[in-house]
């Protein structure tokens, strides 16, 4: 319902440049999607917003000025049950339910990959490699979990391991290839 | 027509050995064929995951636990993930498992057959039927061929044993022998002419070899130190050979847990100088030790089949074994002499071979054309392919089977002698596997069959990617000419597009 199976968005700014972002977020193609997605903004802000109303209010002793029906057990509770319980709040209001991962190809300079936090709070997970320390790109299959899965991996010089591309979503053959294909044009001019 | 084949066993590069070398040989050349192979095999140390060997066989390495002699613990279920990942993957329509002591191709087979797909079993060695040992590794072997779709074994003996072992219709065993890559195992001065003259469009025949009654005669022996290769047979018989005869040498090669044996009859007899030990050497080592000698004994107590008898043959050894197993089989009369397993046979049957060849009644050098006619890869894949043919139904039953009246011999047989899949009739066939066995082996099986209904479910067919190919060589091979046929313009304009997207990605 709030994430999909991963898809590829390339975004092309000029001929040397050319991002490419895999994304389990929902498309929100359709209008009950749409309501769906802004529904649930709301209720984070409503979520978000509540509990600092009442974390603000009994740190400073203001709910007993409060009209509502469950002010009075926030009053009573102590803060070892409040504390764990609003923060548990935040992380609900701020977490990101899907992910999205990144490569980011600029010609004579290098490939940037990124992974988005599992937070809004927090920051992305970014690596930028230059073009000096790129060996090669290519695809290769691996046992991951109970599965054979393709994935996208940089051999990057002076490294023992190799970089693997969307790590965590580990896209399928089409996407990878696609990548694959993009990145080899776009980092090496094309043959004359 | 081409078939998606999986080998399955547990033996495979980077270890060496016979199975090993018969599984790669054999997916070589069905490649060759137009078919396309995948090997599955578990992960050797520094060797996990997917690799490719020489025209693009696909090798996958599973990560599993090993327990003992690079045998998989027996886990029935848990290798059936990751084992329908592949099949699907890959597309496989036929599982060809190997070797009988190898767990993993046991239960790559039982998994098969629940995914409905059609499966081979090669058996590569002889078993006794007294020992515990035996009597859980036939069980085992009952199981998994209860329902397997047909059985290869490497000579008649083999075969025999199988149909005994796992109570098959012998008609279900087909018997295909091992090969040896002959160019491999040249004679000397074969060898000799063919690297000065490297375009000479035919060897010039071989002078015949002359030994006088005082030429020295080198004996070589080459294999594992075990007890079932006859290392203690040979022990005994060493000496009173040397013995018996002045002039004769010894070059012995491997080892293993009798080495120490052997070592301690030179050294208590005085025998060092006449008996050259080389310890382990390496196969591809192995034609350079043989040329250097006139007789190659083989001891062994048991044997499938003895590919090195023929390895021997080729490089123009006469060949002193003792008749056990498939041996005879292998050679015909006039490169062997046979012995019986015991120590006064052999050393008659050797010094019956010296004698032989001191009165030059043995030709030996035109062992290596004929064996090289008798024995090749490409000969063994044919007879593969055919089998393959046989159980997917594209050759009639007759015609597979030969002319049999009353047709099929198990009631569960279905169409043209290919097994049936439905669960039902399966366990039928397990259920006849014993008092006791036959509940358990249905009761695995139907754990099976909900696992893989699960599996189905929990990944579903339509989220696992499907493999390129390997792109197809262009320009050789019979496979290219059926593609030139314009009844085929679909397959050809497929092929040509596939080999365009390789070019780009190579």
């Amino acid at each position: 319902m709030l994430t999909t199976r991963p898809h590829l968005t390339a975004l092309r700014p000029s001929p040397t440049t050319v991002s490419y972002t895999v994304s389990t977020a929902s498309r929100r193609e359709t209008l009950p999607s749409q309501l769906l997605h802004h529904f649930l903004h709301s209720l984070r802000i409503v979520l978000g917003l509540a509990t600092l109303a009442a974390v603000l209010a009994k740190f400073f002793d203001y709910l007993t000025y409060l009209p509502l029906s469950w002010s009075d057990y926030i009053d009573k509770a102590p803060w070892s049950r409040v504390g764990p319980l609003a923060f548990a709040s935040f992380v609900l209001v701020f977490r990101r339910f899907h992910t999205e991962e990144s490569l980011l190809i600029l010609r004579s300079l290098g490939i940037q990959t990124s992974t988005l936090s599992p937070s809004y709070l927090l920051p992305s997970n970014t690596r930028f490699i230059p073009t000096s320390q790129i060996r090669d790109i290519f695809i290769h299959e691996a046992f991951k979990g109970f599965e054979v899965r393709y994935y996208l991996a940089v051999v990057v010089e002076g490294e023992g391991e190799v970089v693997v591309v969307f790590p965590n979503l580990l896209p399928g053959r089409a996407i990878v290839e696609e990548v694959w294909r993009g990145a080899r044009e776009c980092l090496y001019e094309p043959k004359a | 027509m081409p078939y998606n084949i999986a080998m399955v066993s547990d033996f495979f590069f980077p270890q060496p050995g016979g199975v090993e070398s018969h599984i790669y040989q054999l997916s070589t050349k069905l490649i060759d064929r137009g078919h396309k192979v995948i090997i599955i095999t578990h992960a050797y140390e520094g060797r996990t995951g997917v690799r490719y060997l020489t025209n693009g066989l696909k090798v996958y390495h599973v990560p599993f636990l090993v327990i003992y002699r690079e045998s998989t613990m027996p886990t029935v279920f848990s290798f059936f993930p990751i084992f329908r990942n592949i099949i699907i993957r890959e597309e496989i329509e036929i599982v060809h498992g190997h070797a009988s002591l190898s767990s993993l191709c046991h239960e790559a087979i039982l998994h098969a057959r629940t995914m409905g797909l059609r499966t081979v079993f090669t058996d590569h060695s002889l078993f006794g039927f007294a020992d515990a040992a035996s009597i859980l590794t036939n069980k085992l072997l009952k199981f998994t061929l209860s329902d397997v779709d047909h059985c290869i074994g490497v000579s008649h003996t083999c075969k025999e044993n199988t149909v005994l072992r796992a109570s098959l219709d012998p008609l279900m065993v087909s018997v295909i022998p091992n090969a040896v890559v002959a160019e491999n195992f040249q004679p000397l001065a074969l060898h000799k002419n063919s690297n000065s003259y490297p375009f000479a469009a035919r060897p010039a025949p071989l002078p015949p070899q002359h030994l006088g009654p005082h030429d020295t005669i080198t004996i070589v022996v080459i294999s594992r130190l075990f007890y079932n290769k006859g290392t203690d047979l040979l022990i005994a018989a060493l000496p009173r050979i040397l013995a018996a005869d002045p002039h004769v040498r010894f070059i012995i090669a491997g080892s293993g847990p009798k080495a120490i044996d052997l070592e301690q009859m030179l050294e208590s007899r005085v025998l060092q100088d006449r008996v050259e030990l080389l310890g382990p050497v390496r196969h591809e080592e192995v034609r350079d030790v043989m040329v250097r000698g006139h007789i190659y004994l083989h001891p062994s107590l048991t044997e499938a089949f003895g590919t090195v008898i023929v390895e021997a043959a080729s490089c123009g050894l006469y060949v002193v074994c003792t008749r056990v197993g498939g041996i005879p089989e292998v050679l015909p009369p006039h490169m062997t002499t046979f012995a019986k397993p015991e120590e006064d046979d052999l050393v008659a049957a050797t010094q019956k071979a010296i004698a032989a060849l001191r009165a030059n009644r043995i030709r030996t050098e035109g062992f290596h054309e004929q064996v090289k006619k008798m024995y090749s890869w490409t000969d063994v894949a044919e007879r593969t392919e055919r089998v393959y043919d046989g159980i997917t139904g594209a050759i009639s039953e007759e015609e597979f089977y030969g002319d049999v009246s009353g047709g099929g011999w198990s009631a569960t047989r279905g169409r043209a002698g290919v097994q049936s899949f439905a669960l039902i009739d399966r366990l039928k066939r397990y259920y006849g596997c014993g008092i006791w066995a036959g509940k358990l082996f249905c009761l695995c099986v139907i754990i099976d069959y909900l696992l893989f209904q699960l599996l189905e479910m929990l990944a579903p067919r339509a989220n696992i990617d499907i493999c390129r190919n390997w792109p197809k060589k262009a320009g050789k091979g019979e496979r290219i000419d059926e593609e030139g046929d314009e009844a085929t313009p679909l397959r050809m304009a497929r092929s040509r597009a596939s080999s365009r997207r390789k070019g780009r990605l190579r």
